[in-house]
């Protein structure tokens, strides 16, 4: 770059300079409101007081966080949650085994022997005699959030994938499919629940009225324990199918017509042909699709707000929901962010985990 | 004659400048798109409110109002949002129980000196409306209404069941009685004898609560402590879950669900609020509807003591607005004020006395058969904490009759969870 005085700019400067309008909203919209959220957290931040008086707040260093995620008398066993610290025993045993056995490289079993040890570890917490969480809301709704993001995440990528294989030809049809399929992306979270709602409602829906074609007894989706959370996740598969199954569109198109001629040579077609090449040529777009919906649907809020408000008996409850409610409900505002925090960690984890396992695997 | 028309000039020039001062508004009630400016012939909250807003626009000089969109579930979290953010509506509406949380903020304005001046004679209103939008020694806010939990009746499956006597509904006294006369209107009919949403809004919460206070208890006291699972809590709550058991009656119906169950006259009784009065009315006299014979009863007495749930809709203004703002504001309460009776007409019971007492509030549909309801109006003691504390009561209540959770466990749970919130 020539300017008028005939100074020039490095690469580096001038790439700086050009990053610089990126750079700067950037640090002002993300990085300054994260550090801000951070400090929030530290202290006893009432949201409506503050406003009033910015004296209001009182530091009280990591005192949210114990509020938040400990209790009194907090033990540790290896027989508190038999199921998943029993697994994770399980997954530490078969990561060393693996990785004797060749199957595994050292970085892989290392990373699913932190895994499986924090899953013997974390859940190994529960109160003892005569204690109890101070939050006795948080960790169910943690539990609840992975399970709507292990049921979510499977879910789209798995029916996005099926999709995209079936509709990837070039027909007029395959691309009015592809369209209507997409659509349901557009909408916004507010008449997807509104849809949904409508389905499932045991008096008027869809759903009750097929069933009750058949003699079935409707199902109160929403309210019935059992099927709240399955109704949540329904409704999300089907509002976020879009944009996964356009990123294995693109990524199909990228594998090479002359694999599957060659395959088919070799009498591998149709089912045969998806397993053995579609989906190793796959592997980053799916990589990717799941790294974006693990984000994604750990910020789930509109669903169970709108749909079950986290019922019946907090089941449907979810993090982010949780902390907009301390937040704004209940004014909150230094645990919310202590919440908000936390989510952020485990997030950052399950993406890094994701990551680092998809990149290993080339 | 130079400085006449210099005078007239500039009279002229600050009339016409003088751009009308822009009041914008909170509320919640729902949309009602065309409710029109005519203040006496719409119906349901929605449109009457609405129609009394778009006539205050209409019929104010200098001033213009904007209702803002606001959504019921989400209307306090909005509104907080916007305090905090330092832009709350003008006007808005809200709940006696905020009270303690918004003026003790210092978020709402102390109008006790402004009344007079704006027209508003608040000698006129209920002592216990007036007490209603006390806090602290002032005023904080215009009442609207006192709205509580009644029994809305379907006199045909109740004749049918043999449960009415001289025109009136026979409601139970005790809670053995309940179930005695919800076993009869399913012997007699084959359909539900109370519906109710259990299942989304806290009236369940409202139910129990009413119960409970019906025994002299309540779920906690002035002190701070909570009083939740107790003999009075736990008799409130099976004398509901005994319908349940019996199956008399599902707990799994929302509010839209149990509405239309009571509509399609598959419930004998809907428990539900005096904001629905006129539209039932009117569901009632269409053809479609299953309801024909429609009747409201004050809150029968299970126990003890008379008492149901009772809340009041009022008005406030923040304590920001100052000058010509405060000024356009506080008409627009006025304005409100003055349309008393027209609110009246939802169902909902007045607030000033002169209303309570003209002949267009006492002839209003139905409003003889819940006169009662009024002595009996309760509401749990004050707190900042208000809605944190509904949402622990209707989860644990939720998990008793949704998800079949114990009901010591459960009373036991909120009780501590209450305890927290009142501790914090």
């Amino acid at each position: 770059m020539r300017g008028g005085g005939g100074k020039t700019l490095s690469q580096g400067q001038a790439a700086f300079l050009l990053l610089l309008p990126f750079l700067s909203a950037y640090a002002l919209f993300l990085v300054y409101p994260f550090f801000k959220g951070v400090w929030i957290s530290l202290h006893d931040w009432n949201l409506l007081a503050v406003a009033f008086n910015p004296d209001a707040k009182e530091y009280v260093g990591l005192r949210n966080y114990e509020r938040v995620m400990w209790g009194r008398e907090i033990e540790w066993s290896l027989m508190a949650a038999p199921f998943w610290q029993g697994l994770g025993l399980m997954g530490l045993v078969l990561s060393f085994a693996f990785y004797r056995m060749d199957r595994l490289s050292l970085f892989n079993a290392i990373a699913l022997g932190l895994a499986s040890a924090l899953l013997v570890f974390l859940p190994g917490f529960h109160p003892g005699e005569g204690g109890r969480w101070y939050d006795r809301r948080f960790w169910p709704t943690v539990g609840n959030t992975l399970l709507f993001v292990g049921l979510a995440v499977p879910g789209v990528t798995i029916t996005a994938l099926i999709l995209a294989a079936m509709l990837s030809g070039q027909t007029r049809a395959m691309s009015i499919l592809r369209t209507l399929f997409f659509l349901s992306q557009v909408l916004s979270v507010t008449v997807v629940t509104l849809i949904w709602q409508i389905m499932f409602s045991p008096r008027q829906g869809l759903i009750a009225n097929i069933t009750g074609t058949f003699g079935g007894t409707p199902i109160n989706w929403l309210t019935d324990q059992q099927f709240a959370m399955a109704a949540i996740v329904i409704a999300t598969v089907w509002w976020s199918l879009g944009i996964a199954m356009i990123l294995f569109l693109a990524g199909l198109q990228d594998i090479s017509r002359d694999i599957y001629e060659a395959a088919a040579l070799d009498n591998a077609t149709g089912v045969k042909a998806f397993y053995y090449i579609t989906l190793p040529n796959l592997k980053r777009t799916i990589t990717l699709v799941v790294i974006l919906q693990i984000i994604l649907h750990f910020q789930v809020f509109g669903q169970s707000h709108l749909m079950t408000q986290g019922g019946p008996n907090d089941t449907t409850q979810v993090l982010v929901r949780y902390i907009y409610q301390t937040g704004f409900r209940d004014s909150e505002l230094g645990r919310a962010s202590a919440m908000a925090v936390f989510l952020f960690v485990i997030m950052g984890a399950f993406s890094a985990i994701q990551f680092i396992v998809g990149r290993e695997k080339q | 004659m130079k400085h006449l028309i210099l005078a007239t000039t500039a009279a002229t020039l600050l009339a016409t400048s003088l751009p009308a001062q822009e009041v914008t508004l909170g509320r919640f009630f729902g949309a009602c798109e065309d409710a029109g400016t005519d203040t006496t012939t719409s119906t349901g909250e929605a449109c009457i409110i609405q129609s009394i807003i778009n006539a205050a626009d209409a019929e104010l000089d200098g001033v213009s109002i904007t209702t803002l969109p606001t959504d019921w579930g989400n209307y306090y979290d909005q509104i907080k949002a916007a305090y905090a953010g330092g832009t709350p509506p003008d006007v808005h509406v809200m709940h006696r129980h905020r009270v303690p949380e918004f003026a003790g903020l210092g978020a709402i304005a102390d109008i006790s000196a402004d009344l007079e001046a704006a027209g508003i004679d608040s000698s006129d209103w209920a002592p216990a409306a007036l007490d209603a939008v006390s806090f602290d020694g002032g005023i904080y806010g215009v009442p609207m209404d006192f709205h509580a939990n009644l029994w809305h009746v379907n006199m045909d499956l109740m004749e049918a069941a043999g449960l009415v006597e001289n025109g009136a509904p026979v409601l139970p006294t005790s809670p053995e009685e309940l179930l005695e006369h919800a076993q009869m209107v399913k012997d007699a009919t084959g359909q539900d004898y109370l519906a109710a949403d259990f299942a989304q809004f806290p009236i369940g919460v409202r139910l129990v609560l009413a119960l409970m206070w019906q025994q002299d208890a309540n779920i906690f006291g002035e002190d701070g402590t909570a009083t939740i699972d107790t003999e009075a809590g736990r008799n409130a709550v099976t004398a509901i879950t005994q319908l349940f058991d019996a199956e008399l009656a599902n707990p799994q119906l929302n509010y839209a669900d149990s509405q239309q169950a009571f509509l399609n006259g598959e419930a004998a009784i809907l428990v539900n609020g005096t904001w629905v009065v006129d539209f039932y009315t009117a569901e009632a006299a269409k053809e479609e509807t299953g309801l024909d014979s429609y009747y409201v009863a004050d809150f029968p007495t299970l126990f003890e003591t008379g008492a149901t749930w009772a809340d009041s809709h009022m008005w406030a203004i923040p304590s920001s607005l100052e000058g010509e703002e405060r000024a356009a504001a506080l008409r627009v309460l006025a304005f409100i004020n003055d349309h008393n009776i027209d609110w009246a007409r939802t169902g909902h019971m007045a607030v000033r006395t002169s209303v309570i007492e003209s002949d267009a509030y006492t002839s209003l549909p139905h409003r003889d058969e819940y006169a009662g309801t009024a002595s009996i109006a309760r509401d749990t003691p004050p707190s900042e904490r208000y809605g944190a504390i509904q949402d622990v009561l209707n989860r644990e209540l939720q998990a008793i009759w949704l998800t079949d959770k114990d009901v010591q466990a459960a009373l036991s749970d909120a009780e501590l969870e209450v305890q927290d919130l009142l501790d914090r």
